[in-house]
């Protein structure tokens, strides 16, 4: 079958089986290897994408259901001015991550500031849940998160003035 | 592997009809269950699926005076968004418990409940508060309570060639609530299992309560739960032991196996309620 959706911005069609699924299609079709296949069981978190706005794990998802939605890999949130908030407050917070678990954290925190504009310790905590590496302490990713959302609320604020 | 054929029906009326056309059509809403019990590289699935994504009818919310009645295709997170106080606190707290938040934007109220081959984590909250559950068939919609799914040995029996399309939970007042789950807290196991007591207590009276328990098996006693009612709290030591142990009875007669944790748990909320 010929799935057509949104792949980071851009409108894309992809030959697949009912048998595929999302991670696999972003992987091998299109060379996006950010999202890793690893449980195949959707508790890792290194499969993390946003579909349609919403963090979900691509293991989990037959290619099949993704016909007309929009799905923003890391390769993806990279280029938005959000993914910048948070880089700076990655940096600004010390917050080091390993290479699997670094993307599915990110868009994690990158999908918890577009519905919480200064989220809570708990909601943090509760964000990242969905990723399964211990890498990296909680403290610092609640400090990445915190200092990500200032930098968004400054952001935002600057452009409601202009 | 077999290269499934998609449908994508717009109405109940027409998932009804392509389920009437394909009897092993397969009803996929979030699918969680689905792809996490087949591992591996390409997903093995049936013949015929039809996708519940585009059914608005079955992601609708009403609420009433008496009960909120919640679309069987509506996610975890999408309910957890309804705006505070719309729903039971006991059952807010259950789906917060359940798997991840990212799992929770997938996988559907329906899909927890409608699982064939255990019972999920919504059940026996659901069955405490006593919730009832539209079915749609060929002869057409009828209301029948949770507690159906669940066959006279507790084993699940959600009934064949029906349409679970909304869930009805009544809105009453409870001043305590807890779900506890045992085992694998990330997915279910065969040891994994959900216990959930509510109550309502009036000065330190116990004025009615409803515990269940939902694992590979699902059972609640309501004759068991009316034997505390008009009981003081705390509970004197020698009575809370004589019902935990007629609890434990009950429940070996459907699953000997479970019966240990299901009655450590009936103490252990007995004795939450008199703290």
């Amino acid at each position: 079958m010929t799935v057509t959706f949104i792949l980071n911005g851009e409108d894309v069609s992809v030959r697949a089986t009912s048998g595929d699924r999302l991670v696999d299609v972003l992987r091998e079709d299109f060379g996006l290897l950010a999202a890793k296949a690893d449980c195949r069981k959707g508790t890792c978190g290194k499969c993390l994408v946003l579909v349609d706005g919403r963090l979900v794990p691509s293991c989990m998802i037959p290619a099949f259901k993704i016909k007309g939605r929009e799905v923003v890999t890391m390769e993806g949130f990279v280029q938005t001015i959000e993914y910048e908030d948070l880089r700076k407050g990655v940096e600004e917070a010390g917050l080091e991550t390993c290479g699997f678990c670094e993307s599915g954290l990110l868009l994690a925190l990158g999908s918890l500031l577009e519905s919480s504009a200064r989220p809570t310790r708990e909601e943090v905590l509760e964000a990242v849940s969905s990723v399964q590496c211990r890498c990296t302490d909680p403290e610092t990713t609640i400090a990445a998160a915190l200092a990500a959302a200032d930098h968004r609320g400054r952001r935002t604020y600057r452009r409601g003035r202009q | 592997m077999v290269a499934s054929e998609i449908h994508y029906p717009a109405t109940v009326a027409d998932l009804l009809q392509l389920q009437r056309d394909n009897p092993s059509l397969l009803i996929y809403a979030g699918g969680t269950e689905i792809l996490r019990e087949r591992g591996g590289r390409f997903v093995d699935l049936p013949p015929v699926i039809a996708l519940l994504d585009g059914i608005s009818d079955l992601r609708t919310v009403n609420r009433t005076e008496g009960f909120v009645d919640l679309g069987a295709g509506l996610r975890m997170s999408e309910i957890l968004a309804i705006r505070k106080r719309t729903l039971p606190e006991a059952f807010v707290r259950t789906l917060r418990g359940i798997a991840t938040p990212a799992i929770r934007n997938l996988a559907t109220i329906g899909g927890n409940l409608a699982t064939r081959r255990r019972f999920m984590d919504t059940w026996s909250i659901l069955a405490c508060l006593d919730a009832t559950m539209e079915l749609r068939d060929a002869a057409g919609p009828r209301w029948v309570n949770v507690n159906r799914l669940a066959d006279e040995a507790g084993k699940p029996a959600f009934p064949v060639g029906a349409l679970l399309t909304k869930i009805r939970i009544p809105l009453e007042h409870w001043t305590h609530g807890v779900t506890k789950k045992t085992g694998n807290p990330a997915w279910p196991s065969a040891e994994s299992a959900t216990f959930s007591v509510i109550a309502r207590i009036d000065k330190s009276v116990v004025d009615s309560i409803r515990m269940a328990w939902a694992g590979m098996t699902a059972f609640r006693f309501p004759e068991l739960e009316g034997r505390i009612v008009g009981l003081g709290l705390p509970l004197d030591p020698p009575d809370r032991a004589r019902i935990v142990e007629a609890f434990a009875e009950a429940a070996a007669e459907l699953d000997p196996e479970s019966a240990p944790r299901f009655a450590l748990l009936v103490d252990a909320a007995l004795e939450l309620l008199g703290r």
